[in-house]
Protein backbone atom coordinates (compact mmCIF):
# COMPACT_ATOMS: atom_id res chain seq x y z
CA UNK A 1 0.00 0.00 0.00
CA UNK A 2 1.34 3.42 -0.82
CA UNK A 3 1.85 5.72 2.13
CA UNK A 4 2.75 8.73 0.07
CA UNK A 5 -0.62 10.39 0.63
CA UNK A 6 0.15 10.62 4.33
CA UNK A 7 3.18 12.75 3.73
CA UNK A 8 1.71 14.82 0.92
CA UNK A 9 -1.78 15.49 2.24
CA UNK A 10 -1.77 16.86 5.82
CA UNK A 11 -5.60 16.78 6.01
CA UNK A 12 -5.56 12.99 5.45
CA UNK A 13 -3.02 12.57 8.18
CA UNK A 14 -5.06 14.64 10.64
CA UNK A 15 -8.16 12.66 9.73
CA UNK A 16 -6.42 9.35 10.28
CA UNK A 17 -4.98 10.37 13.65
CA UNK A 18 -8.38 11.62 14.83
CA UNK A 19 -9.99 8.33 13.84
CA UNK A 20 -7.35 6.31 15.68
CA UNK A 21 -7.75 8.51 18.76
CA UNK A 22 -11.55 8.10 18.77
CA UNK A 23 -11.27 4.31 18.41
CA UNK A 24 -8.70 4.16 21.21
CA UNK A 25 -10.86 6.26 23.56
CA UNK A 26 -13.97 4.16 22.87
CA UNK A 27 -12.09 0.87 23.28
CA UNK A 28 -10.43 2.01 26.49
CA UNK A 29 -13.66 3.25 28.09
CA UNK A 30 -15.49 0.03 27.13
CA UNK A 31 -12.78 -2.22 28.53
CA UNK A 32 -12.52 -0.11 31.69
CA UNK A 33 -16.26 -0.47 32.24
CA UNK A 34 -16.09 -4.21 31.69
CA UNK A 35 -13.18 -4.46 34.09
CA UNK A 36 -15.05 -2.51 36.74
CA UNK A 37 -18.30 -4.46 36.71
CA UNK A 38 -20.03 -7.10 34.72
CA UNK A 39 -23.76 -7.31 34.50
CA UNK A 40 -26.00 -10.19 33.63
CA UNK A 41 -29.70 -9.73 33.03
CA UNK A 42 -32.01 -12.53 31.99
CA UNK A 43 -35.71 -13.26 31.93
CA UNK A 44 -37.28 -16.67 32.40
CA UNK A 45 -40.91 -17.33 31.51
CA UNK A 46 -42.59 -19.37 34.24
CA UNK A 47 -45.93 -20.31 35.67
CA UNK A 48 -47.42 -18.79 38.77
CA UNK A 49 -45.84 -21.09 41.37
CA UNK A 50 -42.15 -20.71 41.11
CA UNK A 51 -39.20 -21.82 43.20
CA UNK A 52 -35.93 -19.91 43.33
CA UNK A 53 -32.78 -21.55 44.65
CA UNK A 54 -29.85 -19.19 44.85
CA UNK A 55 -26.48 -19.97 46.41
CA UNK A 56 -24.16 -17.00 46.49
CA UNK A 57 -20.70 -16.63 47.98
CA UNK A 58 -20.58 -12.95 48.76
CA UNK A 59 -22.87 -10.07 47.88
CA UNK A 60 -26.41 -8.87 48.35
CA UNK A 61 -29.53 -10.73 47.29
CA UNK A 62 -32.75 -8.83 46.72
CA UNK A 63 -35.95 -10.62 45.80
CA UNK A 64 -39.18 -8.80 45.10
CA UNK A 65 -42.42 -9.86 43.50
CA UNK A 66 -44.09 -8.42 40.43
CA UNK A 67 -47.29 -9.07 38.51
CA UNK A 68 -45.78 -11.12 35.71
CA UNK A 69 -45.43 -14.82 35.12
CA UNK A 70 -41.72 -14.58 34.60
CA UNK A 71 -38.53 -14.21 36.56
CA UNK A 72 -36.08 -11.43 35.89
CA UNK A 73 -32.61 -12.03 37.21
CA UNK A 74 -30.03 -9.28 37.32
CA UNK A 75 -26.56 -9.99 38.62
CA UNK A 76 -23.81 -7.44 39.04
CA UNK A 77 -20.42 -9.04 39.30
CA UNK A 78 -17.52 -7.27 40.90
CA UNK A 79 -14.93 -9.47 39.25
CA UNK A 80 -14.74 -10.06 35.48
CA UNK A 81 -13.72 -13.64 36.19
CA UNK A 82 -17.07 -14.39 37.88
CA UNK A 83 -19.22 -16.80 35.95
CA UNK A 84 -22.93 -17.38 36.44
CA UNK A 85 -25.00 -20.00 34.68
CA UNK A 86 -28.63 -19.91 35.89
CA UNK A 87 -30.52 -23.10 35.12
CA UNK A 88 -34.24 -23.41 34.80
CA UNK A 89 -35.76 -26.79 35.53
CA UNK A 90 -39.52 -26.75 35.15
CA UNK A 91 -40.73 -24.10 37.56
CA UNK A 92 -37.45 -23.89 39.47
CA UNK A 93 -34.63 -21.44 38.78
CA UNK A 94 -31.27 -22.57 40.14
CA UNK A 95 -28.27 -20.30 40.55
CA UNK A 96 -25.16 -21.68 42.24
CA UNK A 97 -22.30 -19.19 42.22
CA UNK A 98 -20.09 -21.59 44.18
CA UNK A 99 -20.50 -24.43 41.69
CA UNK A 100 -20.27 -22.15 38.66
CA UNK A 101 -16.96 -20.69 39.83
CA UNK A 102 -15.19 -23.69 41.29
CA UNK A 103 -11.50 -23.46 40.52
CA UNK A 104 -11.70 -19.83 39.37
CA UNK A 105 -10.31 -18.37 42.58
CA UNK A 106 -11.79 -15.33 44.26
CA UNK A 107 -14.78 -14.01 42.31
CA UNK A 108 -15.59 -11.13 44.66
CA UNK A 109 -19.08 -9.87 45.32
CA UNK A 110 -21.98 -10.84 43.12
CA UNK A 111 -25.11 -8.79 43.80
CA UNK A 112 -28.42 -10.26 42.70
CA UNK A 113 -31.78 -8.66 42.10
CA UNK A 114 -34.62 -11.06 41.30
CA UNK A 115 -38.12 -10.13 40.31
CA UNK A 116 -40.42 -13.10 40.73
CA UNK A 117 -44.12 -13.98 40.55
CA UNK A 118 -45.96 -13.36 43.83
CA UNK A 119 -46.49 -17.02 44.67
CA UNK A 120 -42.83 -17.92 44.58
CA UNK A 121 -40.91 -19.96 47.10
CA UNK A 122 -37.38 -18.75 47.68
CA UNK A 123 -34.35 -20.50 49.09
CA UNK A 124 -31.44 -18.07 49.38
CA UNK A 125 -27.97 -18.67 50.73
CA UNK A 126 -24.84 -16.60 50.91
CA UNK A 127 -21.62 -16.80 52.87
CA UNK A 128 -21.62 -13.05 53.37
CA UNK A 129 -24.00 -10.25 52.47
CA UNK A 130 -27.45 -8.88 53.00
CA UNK A 131 -30.61 -10.71 51.97
CA UNK A 132 -33.83 -8.89 51.33
CA UNK A 133 -37.13 -10.49 50.30
CA UNK A 134 -40.34 -8.54 49.87
CA UNK A 135 -43.98 -9.12 48.88
CA UNK A 136 -43.69 -12.85 48.40
CA UNK A 137 -46.55 -15.24 49.13
CA UNK A 138 -45.09 -18.63 48.26
CA UNK A 139 -44.96 -21.81 50.31
CA UNK A 140 -41.57 -21.22 51.85
CA UNK A 141 -38.98 -18.52 52.33
CA UNK A 142 -35.47 -19.42 53.49
CA UNK A 143 -32.71 -16.88 53.93
CA UNK A 144 -29.40 -18.14 55.23
CA UNK A 145 -26.31 -16.00 55.73
CA UNK A 146 -23.44 -18.16 56.97
CA UNK A 147 -21.51 -15.27 58.46
CA UNK A 148 -22.57 -11.64 58.51
CA UNK A 149 -25.35 -9.81 56.75
CA UNK A 150 -28.75 -8.45 57.67
CA UNK A 151 -31.89 -10.30 56.65
CA UNK A 152 -35.00 -8.34 55.85
CA UNK A 153 -38.23 -10.13 55.03
CA UNK A 154 -41.07 -7.71 54.28
CA UNK A 155 -44.70 -8.45 53.59
CA UNK A 156 -44.19 -12.19 53.61
CA UNK A 157 -46.98 -14.74 53.66
CA UNK A 158 -45.51 -18.22 53.67
CA UNK A 159 -46.20 -21.33 55.69
CA UNK A 160 -42.49 -21.90 56.32
CA UNK A 161 -39.97 -19.18 57.00
CA UNK A 162 -36.38 -19.72 58.05
CA UNK A 163 -33.97 -16.82 58.52
CA UNK A 164 -30.54 -17.35 59.99
CA UNK A 165 -27.28 -15.45 60.21
CA UNK A 166 -24.28 -15.22 62.53
CA UNK A 167 -23.80 -11.45 62.77
CA UNK A 168 -26.57 -9.13 61.62
CA UNK A 169 -30.11 -8.08 62.33
CA UNK A 170 -33.18 -9.99 61.22
CA UNK A 171 -36.41 -8.24 60.41
CA UNK A 172 -39.61 -10.12 59.66
CA UNK A 173 -42.77 -8.39 58.64
CA UNK A 174 -45.70 -10.48 57.46
CA UNK A 175 -48.28 -12.96 58.59
CA UNK A 176 -48.07 -16.26 60.39
CA UNK A 177 -50.12 -18.82 58.46
CA UNK A 178 -52.17 -21.40 60.29
CA UNK A 179 -50.04 -24.50 60.86
CA UNK A 180 -46.93 -22.73 59.61
CA UNK A 181 -43.44 -22.82 61.12
CA UNK A 182 -41.22 -19.78 61.55
CA UNK A 183 -37.64 -19.90 62.70
CA UNK A 184 -35.54 -16.78 63.09
CA UNK A 185 -32.06 -17.14 64.51
CA UNK A 186 -29.04 -14.90 64.88
CA UNK A 187 -25.89 -15.33 66.93
CA UNK A 188 -25.23 -11.64 67.27
CA UNK A 189 -27.99 -9.39 66.05
CA UNK A 190 -31.35 -7.96 66.95
CA UNK A 191 -34.50 -9.70 65.76
CA UNK A 192 -37.64 -7.71 65.09
CA UNK A 193 -40.97 -9.36 64.26
CA UNK A 194 -43.81 -7.19 62.98
CA UNK A 195 -47.10 -9.06 62.63
CA UNK A 196 -50.85 -8.33 62.71
CA UNK A 197 -52.34 -7.87 66.16
CA UNK A 198 -54.61 -10.89 65.77
CA UNK A 199 -51.79 -13.30 65.02
CA UNK A 200 -52.01 -16.68 66.74
CA UNK A 201 -48.89 -18.71 67.42
CA UNK A 202 -46.87 -20.73 69.88
CA UNK A 203 -43.64 -18.91 70.69
CA UNK A 204 -40.24 -19.98 71.97
CA UNK A 205 -38.09 -16.86 72.29
CA UNK A 206 -34.52 -17.11 73.56
CA UNK A 207 -32.15 -14.23 74.17
CA UNK A 208 -29.44 -13.59 76.72
CA UNK A 209 -30.09 -9.87 76.40
CA UNK A 210 -33.70 -8.74 76.19
CA UNK A 211 -37.04 -10.13 75.02
CA UNK A 212 -39.85 -7.67 74.40
CA UNK A 213 -43.18 -9.20 73.38
CA UNK A 214 -45.16 -5.95 73.48
CA UNK A 215 -48.87 -6.46 73.14
CA UNK A 216 -48.38 -10.16 72.46
CA UNK A 217 -47.31 -10.74 76.05
CA UNK A 218 -49.78 -12.62 78.24
CA UNK A 219 -49.66 -14.27 81.62
CA UNK A 220 -49.54 -17.69 80.05
CA UNK A 221 -45.89 -17.16 79.09
CA UNK A 222 -43.33 -19.09 81.09
CA UNK A 223 -39.93 -17.57 81.76
CA UNK A 224 -36.98 -19.98 81.93
CA UNK A 225 -33.31 -19.55 82.95
CA UNK A 226 -33.68 -16.15 84.55
CA UNK A 227 -35.82 -14.78 81.76
CA UNK A 228 -33.48 -15.83 78.95
CA UNK A 229 -36.25 -17.87 77.39
CA UNK A 230 -39.99 -17.34 77.10
CA UNK A 231 -42.38 -20.04 76.03
CA UNK A 232 -46.09 -19.45 75.54
CA UNK A 233 -49.09 -19.27 73.24
CA UNK A 234 -50.55 -16.20 71.66
CA UNK A 235 -54.17 -16.75 70.62
CA UNK A 236 -54.84 -20.38 69.81
CA UNK A 237 -51.19 -21.07 68.98
CA UNK A 238 -51.96 -22.39 65.54
CA UNK A 239 -48.49 -21.70 64.13
CA UNK A 240 -45.08 -22.41 65.61
CA UNK A 241 -42.58 -19.59 66.05
CA UNK A 242 -39.01 -19.89 67.31
CA UNK A 243 -36.89 -16.80 67.72
CA UNK A 244 -33.32 -17.05 69.04
CA UNK A 245 -30.53 -14.56 69.37
CA UNK A 246 -27.57 -15.19 71.62
CA UNK A 247 -26.40 -11.64 72.08
CA UNK A 248 -29.12 -9.42 70.70
CA UNK A 249 -32.63 -8.31 71.51
CA UNK A 250 -35.97 -9.76 70.43
CA UNK A 251 -38.81 -7.37 69.74
CA UNK A 252 -42.36 -8.20 68.70
CA UNK A 253 -44.37 -5.37 67.21
CA UNK A 254 -47.91 -5.01 66.01
CA UNK A 255 -48.36 -4.30 62.33
CA UNK B 1 3.49 -35.28 -27.82
CA UNK B 2 6.01 -34.69 -25.06
CA UNK B 3 8.77 -37.03 -23.88
CA UNK B 4 7.01 -38.00 -20.66
CA UNK B 5 3.91 -39.20 -22.47
CA UNK B 6 6.11 -40.90 -25.04
CA UNK B 7 7.97 -42.90 -22.35
CA UNK B 8 4.65 -44.03 -20.93
CA UNK B 9 3.54 -45.32 -24.30
CA UNK B 10 6.78 -46.99 -25.49
CA UNK B 11 5.99 -50.18 -23.55
CA UNK B 12 2.55 -50.43 -25.18
CA UNK B 13 4.10 -49.75 -28.58
CA UNK B 14 6.54 -52.64 -28.16
CA UNK B 15 3.71 -54.90 -26.98
CA UNK B 16 1.66 -53.87 -30.01
CA UNK B 17 -1.12 -52.62 -27.80
CA UNK B 18 -1.44 -49.08 -29.20
CA UNK B 19 -4.14 -47.97 -31.60
CA UNK B 20 -3.10 -46.75 -35.02
CA UNK B 21 -3.55 -43.05 -34.26
CA UNK B 22 -1.42 -43.14 -31.06
CA UNK B 23 1.15 -45.30 -32.84
CA UNK B 24 1.42 -42.72 -35.62
CA UNK B 25 1.84 -39.82 -33.20
CA UNK B 26 4.39 -41.76 -31.14
CA UNK B 27 6.46 -42.78 -34.17
CA UNK B 28 6.57 -39.22 -35.44
CA UNK B 29 7.84 -38.10 -31.99
CA UNK B 30 10.45 -40.88 -31.93
CA UNK B 31 11.72 -39.73 -35.32
CA UNK B 32 12.27 -36.23 -33.96
CA UNK B 33 13.45 -37.02 -30.38
CA UNK B 34 16.76 -38.82 -30.04
CA UNK B 35 16.42 -39.43 -26.27
CA UNK B 36 13.06 -41.18 -26.60
CA UNK B 37 14.34 -43.16 -29.56
CA UNK B 38 17.25 -44.32 -27.39
CA UNK B 39 14.86 -45.39 -24.62
CA UNK B 40 12.84 -47.31 -27.16
CA UNK B 41 15.96 -49.05 -28.44
CA UNK B 42 17.09 -50.05 -24.94
CA UNK B 43 13.72 -51.40 -23.97
CA UNK B 44 13.38 -53.21 -27.27
CA UNK B 45 16.75 -54.91 -26.83
CA UNK B 46 15.87 -56.01 -23.23
CA UNK B 47 12.59 -57.44 -24.39
CA UNK B 48 14.22 -59.21 -27.35
CA UNK B 49 16.82 -60.74 -25.08
CA UNK B 50 14.17 -61.93 -22.63
CA UNK B 51 12.05 -63.42 -25.40
CA UNK B 52 15.08 -65.17 -26.92
CA UNK B 53 16.22 -66.70 -23.62
CA UNK B 54 12.83 -67.51 -22.11
CA UNK B 55 12.98 -70.65 -19.88
CA UNK B 56 16.77 -70.87 -19.99
CA UNK B 57 17.64 -69.13 -16.71
CA UNK B 58 19.47 -71.24 -14.22
CA UNK B 59 18.44 -71.07 -10.59
CA UNK B 60 20.54 -68.91 -8.33
CA UNK B 61 22.96 -71.19 -6.52
CA UNK B 62 22.57 -69.49 -3.16
CA UNK B 63 19.68 -67.08 -3.07
CA UNK B 64 20.33 -66.01 0.54
CA UNK B 65 23.91 -65.05 -0.30
CA UNK B 66 22.69 -63.16 -3.35
CA UNK B 67 20.17 -61.14 -1.34
CA UNK B 68 22.86 -60.42 1.23
CA UNK B 69 25.13 -59.05 -1.46
CA UNK B 70 22.37 -56.92 -2.93
CA UNK B 71 21.59 -55.53 0.53
CA UNK B 72 25.26 -54.74 1.14
CA UNK B 73 25.49 -52.89 -2.15
CA UNK B 74 22.37 -50.84 -1.35
CA UNK B 75 23.59 -50.03 2.17
CA UNK B 76 27.01 -49.08 0.88
CA UNK B 77 25.50 -46.75 -1.71
CA UNK B 78 23.24 -45.21 0.98
CA UNK B 79 26.23 -44.67 3.24
CA UNK B 80 28.11 -42.92 0.44
CA UNK B 81 25.21 -40.71 -0.53
CA UNK B 82 25.30 -38.10 2.32
CA UNK B 83 29.01 -37.46 1.85
CA UNK B 84 28.66 -36.96 -1.85
CA UNK B 85 25.65 -34.72 -1.53
CA UNK B 86 26.75 -33.05 1.67
CA UNK B 87 27.37 -29.68 0.12
CA UNK B 88 24.08 -29.23 -1.68
CA UNK B 89 21.67 -31.35 0.26
CA UNK B 90 20.14 -30.19 3.54
CA UNK B 91 19.71 -32.92 6.07
CA UNK B 92 16.17 -33.91 7.00
CA UNK B 93 15.33 -33.01 10.60
CA UNK B 94 15.66 -35.85 13.07
CA UNK B 95 11.97 -35.89 13.99
CA UNK B 96 10.71 -36.03 10.40
CA UNK B 97 13.24 -38.70 9.45
CA UNK B 98 12.24 -40.65 12.57
CA UNK B 99 8.58 -40.26 11.75
CA UNK B 100 9.00 -41.20 8.13
CA UNK B 101 11.07 -44.26 9.01
CA UNK B 102 9.45 -47.55 8.29
CA UNK B 103 9.07 -49.63 11.43
CA UNK B 104 8.95 -53.29 10.86
CA UNK B 105 8.98 -55.41 13.98
CA UNK B 106 8.79 -59.13 14.35
CA UNK B 107 6.20 -60.63 16.69
CA UNK B 108 8.64 -61.17 19.59
CA UNK B 109 9.95 -57.61 19.16
CA UNK B 110 6.40 -56.27 19.15
CA UNK B 111 5.50 -58.24 22.29
CA UNK B 112 8.65 -57.08 24.06
CA UNK B 113 7.92 -53.44 23.12
CA UNK B 114 4.35 -53.69 24.42
CA UNK B 115 5.54 -55.25 27.68
CA UNK B 116 8.18 -52.53 28.10
CA UNK B 117 5.58 -49.81 27.54
CA UNK B 118 3.21 -51.33 30.10
CA UNK B 119 6.07 -51.54 32.60
CA UNK B 120 7.13 -47.93 32.04
CA UNK B 121 3.57 -46.58 32.31
CA UNK B 122 2.99 -48.56 35.52
CA UNK B 123 6.20 -47.27 37.06
CA UNK B 124 5.46 -43.65 36.12
CA UNK B 125 1.92 -43.90 37.51
CA UNK B 126 3.13 -45.47 40.74
CA UNK B 127 5.86 -42.87 41.29
CA UNK B 128 3.44 -40.05 40.40
CA UNK B 129 0.84 -41.23 42.88
CA UNK B 130 3.44 -41.60 45.61
CA UNK B 131 4.60 -38.02 45.01
CA UNK B 132 1.02 -36.72 44.97
CA UNK B 133 0.33 -38.42 48.29
CA UNK B 134 3.45 -36.91 49.80
CA UNK B 135 2.75 -33.39 48.52
CA UNK B 136 -0.95 -33.41 49.55
CA UNK B 137 -1.49 -32.02 53.01
CA UNK B 138 -2.47 -34.64 55.50
CA UNK B 139 -5.88 -34.10 56.97
CA UNK B 140 -7.28 -36.91 58.94
CA UNK B 141 -10.92 -37.73 58.20
CA UNK B 142 -13.48 -36.19 60.51
CA UNK B 143 -14.31 -38.28 63.56
CA UNK B 144 -17.83 -39.63 63.52
CA UNK B 145 -20.14 -38.14 66.08
CA UNK B 146 -21.59 -40.79 68.32
CA UNK B 147 -24.28 -40.51 70.94
CA UNK B 148 -22.48 -39.31 74.03
CA UNK B 149 -24.20 -39.51 77.33
CA UNK B 150 -22.56 -36.72 79.23
CA UNK B 151 -21.67 -33.16 78.35
CA UNK B 152 -17.89 -33.66 78.51
CA UNK B 153 -17.94 -36.59 76.07
CA UNK B 154 -20.12 -34.61 73.73
CA UNK B 155 -17.83 -31.61 73.92
CA UNK B 156 -14.80 -33.78 73.26
CA UNK B 157 -16.38 -35.32 70.20
CA UNK B 158 -17.48 -31.94 68.88
CA UNK B 159 -13.99 -30.56 69.37
CA UNK B 160 -12.46 -33.43 67.42
CA UNK B 161 -14.77 -32.78 64.48
CA UNK B 162 -14.18 -29.03 64.73
CA UNK B 163 -10.44 -29.64 64.76
CA UNK B 164 -10.69 -31.54 61.48
CA UNK B 165 -12.62 -28.74 59.78
CA UNK B 166 -10.25 -26.17 61.26
CA UNK B 167 -7.37 -27.92 59.51
CA UNK B 168 -9.20 -27.77 56.22
CA UNK B 169 -9.99 -24.09 56.72
CA UNK B 170 -6.32 -23.33 57.41
CA UNK B 171 -5.37 -25.04 54.16
CA UNK B 172 -7.83 -23.00 52.10
CA UNK B 173 -7.66 -19.69 53.92
CA UNK B 174 -4.70 -18.40 51.92
CA UNK B 175 -6.88 -18.41 48.79
CA UNK B 176 -9.56 -16.14 50.29
CA UNK B 177 -9.56 -12.40 49.84
CA UNK B 178 -8.71 -10.30 52.93
CA UNK B 179 -12.36 -9.28 53.46
CA UNK B 180 -13.48 -12.88 53.54
CA UNK B 181 -10.70 -13.80 55.98
CA UNK B 182 -11.63 -10.94 58.30
CA UNK B 183 -15.33 -11.86 58.07
CA UNK B 184 -14.61 -15.46 58.94
CA UNK B 185 -12.39 -14.57 61.89
CA UNK B 186 -14.89 -12.06 63.24
CA UNK B 187 -17.79 -14.52 63.01
CA UNK B 188 -15.77 -17.34 64.47
CA UNK B 189 -14.88 -15.13 67.42
CA UNK B 190 -18.57 -14.36 68.02
CA UNK B 191 -19.39 -18.06 68.15
CA UNK B 192 -16.35 -18.85 70.31
CA UNK B 193 -17.47 -16.17 72.76
CA UNK B 194 -20.87 -17.84 72.91
CA UNK B 195 -19.32 -21.21 73.60
CA UNK B 196 -17.26 -19.69 76.42
CA UNK B 197 -20.27 -17.84 77.80
CA UNK B 198 -22.43 -20.96 77.76
CA UNK B 199 -19.68 -22.99 79.44
CA UNK B 200 -19.38 -20.35 82.16
CA UNK B 201 -23.16 -20.39 82.66
CA UNK B 202 -23.06 -24.18 82.89
CA UNK B 203 -20.28 -24.04 85.46
CA UNK B 204 -22.42 -21.77 87.59
CA UNK B 205 -25.58 -23.76 87.03
CA UNK B 206 -24.79 -27.25 85.67
CA UNK B 207 -28.46 -28.18 85.21
CA UNK B 208 -29.49 -25.11 83.27
CA UNK B 209 -31.31 -26.47 80.23
CA UNK B 210 -31.18 -23.23 78.25
CA UNK B 211 -27.40 -22.83 78.75
CA UNK B 212 -26.84 -26.41 77.66
CA UNK B 213 -28.99 -25.92 74.60
CA UNK B 214 -27.24 -22.66 73.74
CA UNK B 215 -23.88 -24.40 74.05
CA UNK B 216 -25.00 -27.17 71.72
CA UNK B 217 -26.34 -24.71 69.20
CA UNK B 218 -23.20 -22.59 69.35
CA UNK B 219 -21.06 -25.66 68.69
CA UNK B 220 -23.31 -26.70 65.82
CA UNK B 221 -23.16 -23.18 64.42
CA UNK B 222 -19.38 -23.26 64.63
CA UNK B 223 -19.30 -26.54 62.77
CA UNK B 224 -21.65 -25.21 60.07
CA UNK B 225 -19.57 -22.06 59.63
CA UNK B 226 -16.39 -24.11 59.33
CA UNK B 227 -17.94 -26.50 56.81
CA UNK B 228 -19.38 -23.72 54.67
CA UNK B 229 -16.15 -21.75 54.56
CA UNK B 230 -14.06 -24.88 54.01
CA UNK B 231 -15.70 -25.11 50.56
CA UNK B 232 -14.40 -21.70 49.50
Amino acid sequence: MSTRFLTRRPQYRACLFSLVAVIAVVAFSESAAVRAQQRLSKRYPTGKNVRIELKNISGTITVESWNRDEIKLTATMESPSAHIVPRQIDETLLVDVMADNRGRGDVGDVNFVLQVPVNSSVDLETRRGQISVSNVRGTSVRAHVSSEGDIELSNITASQVIAQNTIGNIYFEGEFSRGGTYELKSNKGDITVRIPGDSAFRLIATSAKKISLGQFWNDGFKALSDGRRYIGDVGDGRSSVSVTTFSGTITFMRK
Amino acid sequence: MNCEKCEELIGDLLDGALNSRDELTLNSHLEECLDCASVRRDLDSILSFCRANRGQYSAVPNDKALWLRIRNVIEASNADEPTSNAVVATRKPFLSSWMSRRWELSLPQLSASAAAMVLIVSLVTFVGLRRLDRSAPVVTPPPVLREATNLNDRLLQQRQVISYWNQRIELNKARWNPTMRETFDRNMKVIDDQVSQSLNDLNLNPHDEVSEQMLNEALNDKLSLLKEFADL
